[in-house]
């Protein structure tokens, strides 16, 4: 069972994505935001991250570059209201992006993929 | 990358014998630009490797043009050594070879390649290509800021092609700067696809990207802002070379790495190294000429119709046919069209159905056919709107690379 680490400021997009998940049968630990989020990747080691963009306290880029810097090669999938992100290059070191919606299932198929491109090498 | 039998022409009047951090400067018939491309060289070195001992080194392809007095006598406080190919030997590849088993010799712990057409290379160029070489990375591939319309055969056909043969987003895979540990440099040493032609000329760079890609080892993308090259060989119409050289080499990989790439499930990103160089001059315009491109890709059809005929598919080619009858106005050629002619010409390169130059360039009208398209539908985007275009496009390849395993298995 892949575990999946959600991290996000807003605690109903918290529950909503460890509902759903959980009952894809992933294995789903959330963080409400950036604090020591690195030592709780190298402790819990989670397969896949899906990482919100615009948090109150962090930058969720600059969240995907600390984590890249450590774990190169743990999947990423940022999560966001608006898609203007694009124009900060940082992003393209993220695996996938999402905008955010009750309807999960273009997270789903991103976290399906990118999963499965870890496991094809 | 096999050892050339025939004897290298060296210069190395500060007899430098050993080095921990080399730049290598690639050039032909570069006089007029080696010059300030070393002293960039020189002051990169300096302000961010200045506790290493370095040297500039001059890969040469027996320029004519004084290349080799203009680099020897620019003022540098870094050491540096000439090497050329021998008389009547060109090509970028040999350039490299001869690059790397000097860098080898002199063992250094990192090579740092850099093209002596750019003329916007700066000091942080090589910081950026270097730095994470002394991180843990074993190459380091650059991220340009460059007009949409510059450098068309690395967007639509080599990025997309290794991204879904070999999983991981690399956007660069033919970039002419980059920069590798001492582990790859073993391995292009030593690898048996080495001596290939294609790769002793523009194929080098998407071969060396390959086998980095393919080794498994940690590599990342390091941001070096704009190339403004004095002669672009990857424009919007690329240079048939180059297109022969580049997809050839690609597509002679995919046997090689058959059992590799046929294993591999969609795609993965690239760690990226080097924000933070301030401002970045925007690219300037580039004239595209939908004309050209337009009657270039029907002119393929008066050439090549028969052997397309052939290669392709009944769907396939009707498709093309369609596409040939819209107008430049209505052109559009789909990405799904384009994946699906790129995969069938892998295949026949693999069987040998036809004569490999022929072969190769009978692809690159079709091309051209689909550049125009890229040109026509991101003509109102900004550089970063096409850059999701163009992501858009690796995805469909991705998706449909089933059709490729499938052609590929049915040949064998």
């Amino acid at each position: 069972m892949a575990k999946i680490l959600v991290v996000d400021d807003e605690e109903h997009i918290r529950l909503l994505y460890s509902e759903e998940l959980r009952e894809e049968g992933y294995d789903v630990i959330t963080a409400e935001g950036g604090y020591r989020l690195l030592d709780r990747i190298d402790r819990e080691h989670p397969d896949l991250v899906v990482l919100d963009i615009k948090m109150v306290d962090y930058d969720g880029l600059d969240l995907l570059q600390d984590i890249r810097n450590k774990f190169y090669d743990l999947p990423v999938i940022l999560s966001t209201a608006y898609d203007t992100f694009k124009e900060d290059m940082k992003s393209i070191a993220a695996d996938f992006y999402v905008v955010k919606s009750f309807d999960l299932g273009e997270l789903k198929r991103k976290i399906k993929m990118a999963l499965e491109a870890r496991a094809s090498e | 990358m096999k050892k050339s039998s025939k004897l290298v022409y060296e210069e190395n009047p500060e007899k430098v014998e050993r080095a921990d951090v080399v730049v290598g400067i690639s050039s032909s018939d570069s006089a007029e630009f080696i010059g300030h491309t070393a002293e960039q060289a020189a002051s990169g070195l300096l302000d961010y490797f200045g506790s290493k001992n370095s040297v500039i080194i001059n890969v040469d392809s027996d320029s004519r043009d004084r290349t080799k007095e203009v680099f020897l006598g620019t003022t540098t406080e870094v050491p540096k050594v000439y090497l050329s190919t021998p008389p009547g030997t060109k090509g970028r590849g040999h350039n490299l070879r001869n690059l790397v088993t000097k860098a080898a010799e002199l063992k250094a712990e990192a090579v740092i390649v850099v093209d002596a057409a750019f003329k916007s290379i700066t000091p942080l160029w090589i910081k950026n290509l270097g730095e994470p070489i002394f991180s843990g990375f074993s190459f380091v591939s650059p991220l340009y800021l460059r007009h949409k319309y510059e450098g068309v055969l690395t967007s639509g056909i080599a990025y997309p092609l290794t991204r879904v043969l070999y999983g991981r987003r690399v956007r660069q895979p033919s970039g002419g700067d980059f920069a590798f540990g001492m582990t790859m440099a073993e391995t292009y040493l030593h690898h048996p696809t080495g001596g290939e032609k294609a790769v002793q000329q523009a194929g080098i760079d998407v071969w060396m990207t390959t086998l980095a890609i393919t080794q498994g080892v940690p590599i990342c993308q390091s941001f070096v802002g704009r190339p403004n090259m004095q002669r672009s060989p990857d424009g919007v119409m690329p240079q048939v070379s180059a297109f022969v050289d580049v997809v050839g080499t690609v597509f002679d990989l995919m046997g090689f790495f058959q059992e590799r790439w046929q294993k591999v499930k969609w795609s993965k990103p690239t760690a990226v190294f080097g924000f933070g160089m301030g401002e970045v001059e925007a690219p300037p315009l580039l004239e595209v000429s939908e004309a050209d491109l337009y009657r270039a890709f029907l002119q393929g059809f008066s050439q090549y119709q028969t052997l397309w005929e052939s290669l392709l598919d009944t769907k396939t080619f009707n498709k093309l046919t369609e596409v040939k009858n819209l107008p430049v106005a209505h052109f559009s050629f789909p990405s799904e069209l384009w994946a699906m002619i790129v995969f069938r010409y892998a295949v026949a390169q693999s069987n040998q159905l036809t004569d490999r130059q022929t072969l190769l360039e009978s692809l690159l009208p079709i091309f051209h056919g689909k550049s125009l398209s890229f040109v026509k539908k991101t003509e109102r985007m900004s550089i970063q709107q096409a850059e999701e275009y163009i992501e858009n496009e690796c995805m469909i390849f991705e998706e449909m690379k089933s059709y490729l395993a499938a052609d590929w298995q049915g040949k064998q």
